[in-house]
């Protein structure tokens, strides 16, 4: 294996043309992930027929370079404008925002760049030394798991939100109710479609994040009316205080570690994970109050976590030949395109391939880092634009943005839609990111449930089996705790 | 600074017009036909396996149509949403689409969707035959093995496909209905979730395609039972057919490339030179297969007459599956 790696290597850096097009990779990435409405498979499905004409190692290194940094461009808008790249940042906004209104948007930037690198790092070495094992684990995750890790997810952002936890649930059970809408994946029933076209494909997940998060914003502004919309005039410094952000390596370490082991259980996605990572953090904390609004520890944990996913995605691509994700799924296309099929046999058989794989990679992390850097320095001059015409570039790019999705009108008006729903939760002090949540883990939940009663035929499956049990049992402790908590303090001292 | 944007002004309109004026002058003169992109919807994701086929399509055709070919993603309600999309588009050939076999099931059981009749058939890209994969821990090694399982006791075989109306549970169906057996569908979405839990063993058999478990046959991890094909499968020459097995059962899935209706004569004529050259094109072919894909092009007369055959089959199916809820047949 380490033959294998080492002539990876020596192939890849002494291959100007390799380097060429990690960066360019690195690039597109970044500000494809920004963009709202291009999430990362939409950029790696763009981009994929680019790669048709190249060499497999070419193809991987560009290919990898642009998921790697797209996941890390997601947190670009988030932080700037409040609009999520990619679902995975959603979090990430939810400190990230804030401290950019702050005048810290450039230590932001830069929290969430190293997080991502450390992130990028920790997945990448559980690729290369776990991947066999890890692989085996994951498939121990059936639909009965996969239920009980959703519910676990669900209490996890109860807790997470920043407000009330009562509010923060009712806005989760709105996004659960919300993501019922449009065809049943089980029985292929119309749901809630009131006999529209539209509605048959479901309230898609980015045309509302975009409009519950951009648009609302953009209504706050002009509630504020047009002599207040001052500009942040400082950018804030691009690095962050030594002394701040030395503390928070193990945090983000953690981050990683969920991050990494969630990202490789197919299909349990990147939206556990970042919140998982978040809420446990603010468990440790002892200031837990000042998450939520902006502290560097809130984007970190979520952003070391959501980077960390990508070699815990790689994973059953590289082991079992099975996509953990949307965009691993592209990369197994480009792959067969080249005439590889990915499968159990590739470490017997295509050793170099993996090797390429691991140093692609890593290659990628690095020029992300980078370009990070270097390109932090640009965005961050973004929220310094008068506010006027920075209100009329979101909406600009909120409105292209739901449209690019699906190439869908009826996706602005959902979103627009959302926008206006965010505005009145704003107003009444409920937290929005959970209606996000629920639709995306909605039909996760609903799936994995219906799926294990067709299957088990018997409701008490979450309970006999050991790992649905634990997660759930985890779960409730979560979100019973601060209820023993309190009762404890009540109890008058002696 | 105003000079400047008086100028910027008089080029925008100056564009403006010049468009207007070009669009119908495209239009009046079919010799020139395609003078500008060509946009392809598809009907899924990005990503999937019709995504991929027909970027490698859109990528061929180029050369071949002298005009580029711009894939637009339309995913939603099984396919519905992307093949209303293509129905009603402008019918003037620079709007074409792909549909695969899901259509004729979307056709009589879902409401809201096209009736087939709203596309125009122009090139058939290829077919791929259903399969039948075990988990090695049933025992199963052969058809007749599935079948003795699940006549002994009906319900007790779990099969992993997709939701009611996708080419997996069609398959399944059909085996049902020509074996005359009863499984229990564990309904999955797509493909790659299916063989994981096949793999994991929640599942006992799966009725996705070769290409998505040949690497576990091959490796021992899964056992591929048959194919249901007239002839056997391009990847996995050591499977028998179900014909070969004695149970004469052939079903497949297809994606073929449409119009709207009322594209003129001329233009559909091009298209399907065009793309007909592309899908015969020998690298074309060699790269579709390594990516799993059967290739066999068809002009629009076979590709209309083969709907139609495919829906005649696939009828009675789908009356005995429940499946067909609008637009029956008398």
């Amino acid at each position: 294996m380490l033959d294998a790696a080492f002539a990876a290597f020596l192939q890849i850096a002494t291959d100007p043309f390799a380097i060429g097009l990690c960066l360019i990779g690195v690039v597109i990435g970044t500000a494809l992930g920004a963009l709202p409405g291009i999430s990362s498979t939409m950029s790696l499905a763009v981009l994929l027929p680019f790669s048709f004409g190249m060499s497999l190692e070419h193809a991987m290194v560009f290919l990898l370079a642009v998921f790697t940094a797209s996941v890390y461009g997601g947190s670009v808008s988030a932080i700037l404008i409040n609009i999520p790249g990619t679902p995975g940042a959603i979090v990430t906004q939810m400190d990230g925002y804030p401290m950019g209104r702050k005048g810290r948007a450039g230590e932001a930037l830069t929290y969430a760049l190293l997080a991502s690198t450390l992130g990028g790092l920790l997945g990448w070495c559980l690729l290369v030394i776990f991947a066999p094992l890890v692989a085996q684990a994951a498939l121990a995750f059936q639909s009965p798991e996969y239920a009980a890790i959703t519910v676990f997810g669900l209490a996890m952002l109860a807790y997470a939100s920043p407000g009330s936890t009562f509010l923060a649930l009712i806005a989760g059970m709105i996004g659960l109710l919300l993501a019922t809408i449009g065809l049943d994946t089980t029985t292929d029933v119309a749901r809630f479609t009131f006999g529209t076209d539209g509605l048959q494909a479901g309230l898609g997940i980015i045309p509302a994040a975009v409009g519950i998060f951009g648009i609302a914003e953009v209504l706050k502004g002009l509630e504020r009316g047009a002599k207040k919309l001052q500009p942040v005039t400082r950018i804030g410094r691009l690095l962050p205080p030594w002394r701040e952000a030395a503390p928070l390596w193990p945090l983000g370490l953690r981050g990683s570690v969920i991050g990494a082991f969630v990202g490789a259980i197919p299909a349990a996605g990147s939206a556990i994970a970042v919140t998982v990572a978040y809420a446990l953090e603010k468990r440790l904390s002892k200031t837990p109050e000042k998450f939520g609004t902006g502290c560097p520890e809130g984007v970190v944990a979520p952003e070391s976590a959501n980077n960390a996913g990508v070699g815990g995605a790689l994973i059953p691509m590289i082991t079992l030949g099975i996509p953990g994700d949307s965009m691993t799924a592209v990369l197994i296309g480009a792959l067969l395109i080249h005439g590889l099929r990915p499968g159990p046999t590739m470490f017997a058989q295509h050793i170099d391939f993996v090797g390429i794989v691991y140093v692609a990679l890593a290659f990628a992390i690095v020029a992300t880092l980078v370009v990070g850097m270097l390109g932090n320095r640009l965005f961050a001059r973004i929220v310094n634009a008068p506010r006027a015409v920075l209100l009329s570039g979101v909406t600009l790019l909120c409105i292209v943005g739901s449209f690019a999705v699906r190439n869908s009108f009826f996706d602005v008006i959902v979103m627009t839609g959302f926008g206006v729903l965010g505005y009145l939760m704003n107003r009444i002090g409920m937290p929005t990111a959970p209606v996000i949540f629920g639709l995306v883990l909605g039909p996760i939940l609903e799936e994995n449930v219906r799926r294990s009663m067709i299957i088990y035929n018997d409701w008490t499956v979450f309970l006999t089996r050991p790992i649905s049990l634990t997660v759930l049992i985890i779960a409730i402790v979560a979100l019973a705790y601060p209820l023993i908590q309190d009762a404890m303090r009540r109890r008058p001292s002696p | 600074m105003l000079q400047r944007s008086k100028t910027i002004l008089a080029t925008l309109t100056a564009a403006v017009l010049a468009g207007a004026f070009a669009a119908p002058a495209a239009l009046a003169d079919d010799h020139d036909f395609p003078s500008q992109p060509v946009t392809l919807i598809v009907p899924w994701s990005p990503g999937g396996g019709s995504d991929t086929s027909m970027r490698l399509v859109a990528e061929a055709a180029e050369a071949h149509l002298g005009q580029p070919v711009v894939v637009v993603n339309r995913p939603g309600a099984g396919g519905a949403e992307g093949t209303r999309a293509i129905a009603s588009a402008e019918a003037d050939g620079y709007t074409i689409g792909m549909v695969g076999s899901g259509v004729i099931a979307r056709h009589y059981g879902n409401p809201n969707a096209n009736d087939y009749g709203d596309l125009q058939p122009i090139v058939f890209f290829g077919a791929d035959p259903g399969a039948l994969t075990a988990n090695p821990s049933t025992g199963f090694k052969s058809v007749s093995d599935f079948v003795d399982a699940a006549k002994a006791e009906p319900g007790s075989v779990t099969n992993g496909n997709d939701q009611p109306g996708g080419s997996s549970y069609i398959s399944i169906s059909v085996l049902e209905n020509e074996l005359g057996v009863e499984v229990t569908k564990v309904p999955y979405e797509g493909f790659a979730p299916t063989v994981a839990a096949l793999l994991a063993g929640e599942v006992m058999t799966a009725t996705v395609p070769v290409p998505d478990v040949i690497e576990h046959h091959k490796n021992g991890d899964l056992v591929l039972l048959g194919v249901t094909d007239t002839s056997r499968h391009f990847l996995a020459s050591d499977v028998p057919t179900f014909q070969e097995q004695g149970f004469d059962i052939v079903i497949g899935s297809w994606r073929m490339l449409v119009a709207p209706q009322g594209v003129p004569q001329e233009r559909l004529e091009k298209l399907e030179q065009a793309l007909i050259a592309t899908l015969s094109d020998a690298a074309f072919v060699e790269r579709a297969n390594a990516a799993g894909f059967g290739v066999n092009p068809m002009g629009i007369d076979d590709t209309t007459a083969f709907l139609k055959a495919f829906d005649d089959t696939l009828y009675p199916v789908l009356k005995a599956s429940d499946l067909v809820k609008v637009r029956d047949r008398n």
